[in-house]
């Protein structure tokens, strides 16, 4: 039997292919906006991996650095260590900053303050892609490559000038920008030292200048082999006037309550655009069998089975929703890594979309179908 | 001409609408195309030729009456004899249009297969025939050109091998020539003139031109609702 499908897409073939090229692209926005939620998910996660840390220690009744404001004293550290179940201990700053790139463009970036001489050190060697950590107290700092800094540049940050000793990749904050190193010392100068003026003008005031800088807004903990972090973290709960969150705690903070509601939008993205291109591929395919419907006539009035023309639009859909998925699948991955945020592609996600895409567009074929089954082969005789 | 029945219609009526609205376009009509017998259906326009033709081709439902196709009562008074009417096409009927309606993306040897295939023929026995129809109106050279690439007369020729493809013995066409000059309605006539006498087939014809009229043996008006009948001998033989 002639496969009437196969022989009408052939026959305007060109039409077919940019009909799918343009479903295509916007399947593809839908596998990027997927992608975008998945680097979200990532990018929130990558400093609580990089930190490896098992408990974070942050203001009573905050949920830390990544969610709310926190400030904890830095000998923090040592209260915490003299608990025989903490292994090492660390103190953490953090603190948003803009950056002047090398092209002249100010862009977002977040600072990462940790003590270079310290038993947990923030920086995860596997991102360094150049150059080396912060060895030295003061005025060193580590880039992240999209600033486009290279080693021994100098930037100025507040009252300082610090020297680019390393560049890293794939370091970004929960929000997706760049990550920043310096020397804690330094982190806190730049969190808590007031500028000169305004310390000249409190002391006008007759205010009393706060010069104790030692704070840091979080105090991170690793426990000793065979120690429950969940019991550390209620413990320190209990008795020090402190919140305490293990890394499962904080990773539910940072997927759950700071890019929840970042997520839901995506999702809602998402669900529209499947919706959209369901109804395009729906009025694409009902456009083809309208442009049909005489043909359609005469099939009907010649003999043609329902089922055969019914199979003609279904393979004409599915085809269309197939080829719409490879080249969706081709304009995703040309084009994820312009984005300026982390995009992830994953298998499964496109195998996830490919199915809703054969079943929508399958839904899709019904219209063009009931118009088909509804054609009056008496329409086919006359003028 | 044989004396088995190729198409008879007994007291058939045709009413559209109800009440007020209601339009009676054929009122106990009778009529008889035997096998081997070439018939114009002439009437004036909106006078139910084309009504009469759906019926015919088992499109329309009549209100009442009956229609036998070869020897099968295909319409008893109020009920087709199978609900699969379209078998009843694809197996009796050849249809023949104004235009040659082919299918655009089908090319040549692939619309006249298509019906065979339909009705389950083997492949290598759909494309024999084809080829033999081809050959027989001459555009066996055009088996692989789309119906675009086929000149006016070219395409109604391969949609007449269309018709004959599923071996009809009824062949109902529909103003073949209304969109050919003189020279080529001329043609498709003696070919179907050609057709009934070779193939043993009725065919009705709808036209409107006399100067047609006298290729055919019968000739069908619709006068008062009812078909009148006007037998003759075809003078103008191929």
């Amino acid at each position: 039997m002639i496969n009437l499908a196969y022989k009408d897409i052939a026959h305007s073939y060109l039409k077919f292919i940019v009909t799918a090229m343009g479903v295509g692209m916007l399947l593809g926005i839908v596998l990027i906006m997927i992608g975008v939620y998945r680097g979200m998910v990532i990018d929130a996660q990558v400093l609580l991996d990089d930190i490896g840390a098992d408990l974070w220690v942050v203001q009573e009744n905050t949920l830390g650095p990544f969610a709310e404001s926190s400030r904890v004293h830095e000998d923090l550290k040592n209260t915490l260590w003299v608990n025989p179940e903490i292994d090492k201990t660390a103190a953490l700053a953090f603190l948003n900053l803009q950056i002047k790139t090398p092209d002249g463009v100010m862009k977002r970036v977040y600072s990462v303050g940790y003590d270079p001489h310290g038993d947990l050190p923030a920086i995860n060697p596997e991102r360094l892609v150049a150059g080396r950590s912060i060895e030295k107290s003061h005025y060193e700092i580590v880039v992240s490559e999209k600033l486009g800094f290279r080693l021994q540049d100098k930037i100025r940050l507040g009252r300082n000038i610090y020297t680019v000793v390393g560049i890293t990749k794939g370091a970004v904050s929960s929000g997706g920008d760049p990550v920043i190193y310096v020397s804690l010392k330094d982190a806190q100068e730049l969190q808590f030292l007031y500028s000169n003026a305004r310390i000249r003008n409190d002391r006008a005031r007759g205010l009393k200048v706060d010069a104790d800088n030692h704070l840091v807004n979080a105090v991170v903990a690793t426990v000793v082999k065979g120690s429950d972090p969940d019991a550390v973290a209620e413990n320190i709960r209990r008795w020090k006037h402190l919140s305490a969150f293990t890394v499962s705690d904080e990773r539910n903070i940072l997927t759950k309550n700071v890019i929840e509601t970042a997520s839901k939008q995506i999702g809602m993205f998402t669900v529209i655009l499947v919706g959209v291109s369901t109804i395009i591929i729906a009025l694409i395919i009902y456009t083809m069998t309208l442009e049909k419907i005489k043909e359609i006539s005469i099939m009907k009035l010649v003999g043609l089975p329902n089922m055969t023309i019914t199979k003609m639009i279904a393979q004409e859909t599915v085809t269309l929703g197939v080829l719409a998925f490879i080249f969706g699948n081709l304009f995703a991955h040309a084009i994820w890594d312009k984005f300026p945020k982390r995009v992830v592609l994953e298998m499964d996600d496109a195998w996830a979309l490919f199915s809703i895409i054969l079943v929508a567009s399958i839904l899709a074929s019904l219209f063009g179908v009931y118009k088909a089954i509804k054609a009056d082969p008496s329409a086919a005789i006359g003028g | 001409m044989t004396n088995e029945v190729g198409i008879k219609v007994e007291n058939l009526t045709k009413i559209f609408g109800s009440g007020e609205s209601e339009v009676r376009v054929l009122e106990n009509a009778s009529l008889e195309v035997k096998k081997g017998e070439f018939a114009a259906l002439v009437a004036p326009s909106g006078a139910g030729k084309t009504t009469l033709l759906m019926m015919l081709g088992c499109v329309i439902e009549p209100t009442s009456g009956k229609i036998w196709l070869g020897d099968e009562l295909v319409w008893d008074e109020d009920h087709w004899s199978t609900p699969d009417t379209r078998r009843i096409r694809r197996e009796k009927i050849g249809f023949i249009f104004q235009a040659h309606y082919l299918i655009p993306f089908l090319n040549i040897v692939e619309n006249v297969k298509l019906i065979p295939l339909v009705n389950g023929w083997p492949d290598e026995k759909a494309e024999k025939k084809a080829m033999e129809l081809l050959d027989y109106f001459d555009i066996t050279d055009k088996r692989d050109a789309m119906p675009s690439q086929l000149s006016g007369g070219q395409n109604q020729r391969a949609a007449i091998a269309r018709a004959l493809s599923n071996e009809p013995k009824i062949i109902l066409a529909d103003e073949p020539t209304a969109a050919l000059d003189m020279e080529r309605a001329v043609s498709v006539v003696k070919m179907l003139r050609r057709i009934v006498e070779e193939q043993n087939v009725a065919i009705i014809m709808v036209t409107h031109d006399d100067r047609l009229l006298p290729y055919c043996d019968k000739i069908l008006s619709i006068e008062n609702r009812k078909v009148v009948t006007t037998t003759q001998s075809a003078h103008l033989i191929v």
